[in-house]
């Protein structure tokens, strides 16, 4: 079956005063119907830049597509016109953000701003889509929707404005749903609940789902496969039981190494990987996680590794095969 | 590989880029480079003050030095900016009136500033009805238009300043001339300060419960180091650039009053006082270029400060682009 | 909310008493005796202790601040001492007429075109339309009134002699023109400023993000979710607008010659004419402090949520 959604080599880079930030250097994946990929990274990665062009919503300047392609219904996401894009964004693919606080308008009703999507793609009428917003919310678990459809963000607690946000995400039954770091601002019981939601609807409506989280735990209960993110580009790509059972990378490794675990003996220090991310404007040649990693060798500085498959459905991109090699100290 | 290597090789590749590292006033000095009007603004103003510094090593002419022979002079080695319908030197003129602006503009400033830290301060840290009361008298103030409020002081100060000075045996003082300087000084600061006092109140405010303060007290660094090292430095901003930005406001304000015959008359110099008597070559067939010169110098004054204002507050607040 | 409402409303008489009383402070301590204005040469220390007695200067200070409380209350300003005996009021509402035309058209002109100014800036921002504006407003706030007009003046009354240089002919005459003109200037600057700032910071917040996810074109984002957002904080200026216009209808009638209440104050303040002083400067604050109450009130109700509050 033809994937839904084909990302093929894109880059995005933003052009500043301090210099040119290569925020996305070349990734590329696919995502298949009804499929829920996990992209996860530590802050800087690129991953949200990484779907913000995929909408083409990258603020131009300083930032600028320059190069790859998307393909999703035939037609390449980079190269179609305003208009078409437009009638893509809300309405085929759906976007949610992290924070519900600042992402919804606070002078509008939360109807008006759920409704509008409706108006707009589907050509609805105002009473229409207020009906309809009103199914939507009752959808997403918000209780006594009908009286709630004319409330004003503030009114809402922070996970239930999210659910509005989702609400609104899946108001027109997009092919594909972004979640950008969704959970991230919200307190754990809640972020359950979301996630719950989230699975629920997946259920019911089948949409396929881009997950972006820096919460390994969070991706591990929802994703069927993830995709891990390091300074702009993709160095491991697998099936998340395969991701989290048999890590390739030597950074997928450190990751899962730092998660703090139940059954650790107490008195164990936390693990971490040491150093920081590379600097995007001044990009080292080779491979960006060589300052960091403990299994490097002299090939990593100079050449830096194409993803390729290790296992079936598993890409990594590295010279090292971290399960036989030791790691250097 | 040796310890000591690879953590040069870290440090070379990762997090610690090769751009050089800056202080934090470096850095704003670094922005305020960057942003040219601001640059040509502040230019503009050193050579504003350097001019009334050295104003008697400049001007050939007094303010009011008249020569009736040389009546209506255009452009000259002698007169380089011509002589106005009283043969005054246009030039000298000019060079005495900033000597004034600069003059009034720094005390003025200087003392709402004065005010301003005191009032605000005490308002901001100590609170209370102490706060209320400042700001009410601060509302009282406002309640005056700026512009009505100094004319009035000054129209009414004025006598009672000069036999108030009188008795107390400064005679001296008393003559018109510093009076002046003396009257407009007062008005402006009493209209200015509770700006700077609501701001620098505001300020202490906001920084008082920020997280960095609780922890700095929660480590025990005394008050007054507290205020020194954290509250100070942190206010400072936004009062930096409200100052530069008024000291353009400050002069301003000086060249309105003596338009209108409040503020400093002849002979004491202002460009105010120039626009005013030049004003009606407006209809005059061959001096009325004369009355673009104090037009222009104030405006240029005016919009040099302005940019320097708004680059000293891009420079101290950057905005992420 | 309503308990906030009902304080700053009991506050605006007691800040007008405040300001009645160090108004007439001023006025009393301040320069020389009116009366000494009024004989000028003629003067007779007789005639002027007649005249004092009959003004009512004799009586201590506070007697004479309570019987002009007292004579405020039923609208009684006084008498002018310069246009001996006719009542203030009636000297001065003619002129606050003229005043009043002169900058409610100066302010619609002013807010209008900067607001759109400000708008239209913001949203081509960084290319030269921007620039230019933006230089156009800081050229506005630095161009003082009394250098703007002569200037002016120089260029449509002698360079193209199309406006008149002064008098006035009625708000919609000619010579209404170029204060008009010069009145707006302050306001347009203001406002393009604000505008532009308010609409910047708008546009960058997360929720016109979520508007363009949303698939809506950009005028849509622009009108339907960035304009209600900006505009709310420029309700609130317009209370300031009042404020900051007195100073220029002061300088623009002097400069122009027109006959309304900034002249009239001008040369009531050279002629020491208290009574009349003393109530334009009553007016004004009154003035002043209401717009500052609008400003107070009108951001509670506008913004939905201290609305609830």
């Amino acid at each position: 079956m033809a994937p839904v959604l084909e990302v093929n080599g894109l880059k995005t880079q933003f052009f500043t005063q301090d210099g040119v930030v290569k925020a996305v250097n070349g990734i590329s994946y696919e995502l298949n119907e009804g499929e829920t990929l996990g992209i996860v990274g530590e802050s800087g990665c690129g991953k949200s830049v990484s779907v913000m062009s995929l909408m083409r919503l990258i603020p131009m300047p300083p930032g600028r597509i320059v190069g790859g392609e998307a393909t999703f219904e035939n037609q390449n996401l980079m190269e179609i016109d305003d208009d078409e894009m437009r009638s893509v964004r809300g309405n085929k693919i759906a976007m949610i953000f992290q924070d519900p606080m600042t992402s919804l308008n606070p002078v509008l009703t939360i109807g008006k701003q759920v409704s509008e999507a409706l108006e707009l793609h589907l050509g609805m009428s105002k009473s229409e889509g207020r009906q309809r917003t009103i199914e939507l919310m009752e959808m997403v678990g918000i209780p006594s929707a009908a009286d709630r459809v004319d409330d004003y963000p503030h009114q809402f607690s922070g996970g239930m404005r999210q659910r509005v946000m989702i609400a609104m995400g899946l108001s027109c039954n997009p092919q594909i749903l972004i979640a950008d770091e969704p959970t991230t601002a919200l307190d754990v019981t809640i972020q359950a609940q979301i996630v719950d939601l989230v699975k629920k609807l997946r259920d019911e409506i089948g949409m396929a789902i881009i997950w972006i989280t820096h919460d390994l735990g969070v991706v591990a209960g929802l994703a069927d496969r993830v995709a891990v993110m390091y300074a702009g580009f993709i160095v491991e790509e697998a099936p998340v039981k395969d991701l989290y059972g048999d890590p390739r990378h030597p950074y997928t490794l450190g990751l899962l190494q730092s998660l703090p675990r139940l059954d650790e003996e107490r008195g164990r220090r936390l693990a971490s990987i040491e150093g920081l991310p590379p600097d995007l404007i001044a990009l080292p040649e080779g491979c960006p996680f060589y300052a960091r990693c403990d299994y490097r060798v002299d090939r990593c500085q100079v050449d830096n590794p194409l993803l390729e498959p290790v296992a079936p459905n598993h890409k990594v991109a590295c010279w090292v095969d971290v399960t036989t090699a030791n790691p250097t100290e | 590989m040796s310890t000591q290597a690879k953590a040069d090789l870290r440090t070379e590749m990762t997090g610690e880029s090769t751009r050089p590292r800056r202080s934090l006033w470096g850095d704003v000095w670094l922005r305020l480079r960057r942003n040219r009007p601001a640059v040509v603004g502040l230019l503009v103003v050193i050579l504003m003050y350097l001019t009334a510094i050295f104003a008697p090593l400049i001007a050939p002419y007094e303010f009011d030095q008249i020569d009736l022979d040389n009546v209506g002079a255009g452009p000259s080695l002698e007169h380089p900016m011509g002589t106005d319908e009283l043969g005054r030197d246009v030039f000298s003129r000019v060079v005495w009136a900033a000597r004034s602006a600069a003059f009034v503009s720094i005390a003025v400033a200087g003392f709402g500033l004065a005010l301003g830290i005191f009032f605000g301060v005490l308002s901001g840290y100590l609170g209370g009805w102490v706060d209320t009361l400042i700001m009410r008298l601060g509302d009282v103030l406002f309640a005056f238009p700026g512009l009505l409020f100094v004319f009035f002081i000054a129209a009414t100060i004025k006598p009672g300043l000069t036999a108030w000075l009188k008795a107390i045996g400064l005679d001296d003082l008393a003559r018109s001339d510093y009076l002046d300087y003396l009257v407009v000084i007062i008005a402006l600061s009493l209209v200015g300060w509770p700006g700077l006092a609501r701001l620098i109140r505001g300020q202490l405010l906001s920084l008082k419960r920020r997280e960095y303060i609780l922890a700095a007290q929660a480590i025990g660094v005394p008050t007054w180091r507290i205020m020194r090292r954290h509250l100070l430095p942190n206010a400072m901003p936004p009062v930096i650039v409200a100052v530069s930005g008024g000291m353009g406001a400050i002069i301003l304000s000086e060249a309105t009053l003596s338009f209108l015959g409040i503020g400093l008359q002849p002979p004491n110099p202002s460009w105010g006082a120039m626009l005013y008597q030049y004003y009606p070559y407006w209809r005059h067939a061959s001096l009325w270029p004369l009355l673009f010169i104090p037009a222009a110098i104030l405006v240029v004054v005016v919009l040099a400060f302005s940019f320097l204002g708004d680059g000293l507050n891009e420079a101290l607040n950057p905005q992420l682009d | 909310m309503l308990a906030y409402l009902v304080r700053r409303l009991l506050w605006l008489p007691i800040l007008l008493i405040i300001v009645s009383f160090i108004t007439f402070a001023l006025g009393y301590y301040g320069p020389a005796d009116p009366i000494v204005a009024l004989l000028g040469r003629h003067y007779d220390p007789e005639i002027a202790a007649q005249l004092a007695h009959e003004y009512g200067f004799d009586q201590p200070f506070f007697v004479q601040y309570v019987k002009y409380l007292g004579r405020i209350v039923h609208l009684d300003f006084g008498e002018s001492i310069k246009y001996r005996n006719q009542p203030v009021l009636r000297l001065l509402i003619p002129r606050l007429l003229i005043t009043i035309q002169l900058n409610a058209v100066s302010s619609f002109i002013g807010v209008v075109i900067g607001v759109g100014l400000g708008v239209f800036a913001a949203l081509k921002r960084g290319r030269p339309t921007d620039r230019i504006v933006v230089f156009g407003v800081v050229f506005g706030r630095a161009v003082p009134v009394f250098v703007a007009g002569p200037i002016l003046l120089f260029l449509f009354a002698r360079m193209i002699p199309v406006l008149p240089a002064g008098g006035w002919n009625g708000i919609f005459s000619r010579s209404a023109i170029l204060p008009v003109l010069l009145l707006s200037i302050g306001p347009m600057a203001i406002f393009a400023r604000q505008t532009r700032a308010g609409m910047l910071e708008v546009m960058g917040q997360d929720y016109i993000r979520t508007a363009r996810a949303k698939g809506m074109r950009e005028m849509g984002v622009v009108i339907a979710h960035a304009l209600r957002n900006a505009f709310i904080p420029l309700l609130t200026i317009l209370g300031f607008l009042l404020g900051s216009l007195v100073e220029g209808t002061f300088l623009t009638e002097t400069i122009f010659g027109i006959p309304g209440m900034g002249q009239f104050a001008f040369e009531a303040l050279g002629g020491r004419d208290y009574p009349v002083i003393i109530t334009v400067t009553l007016l004004v604050a009154i003035a002043y402090a209401l717009g500052n109450l609008w400003v107070d009130l009108l951001y509670g109700f506008v913004d939905p949520r201290i609305r609830q509050a």
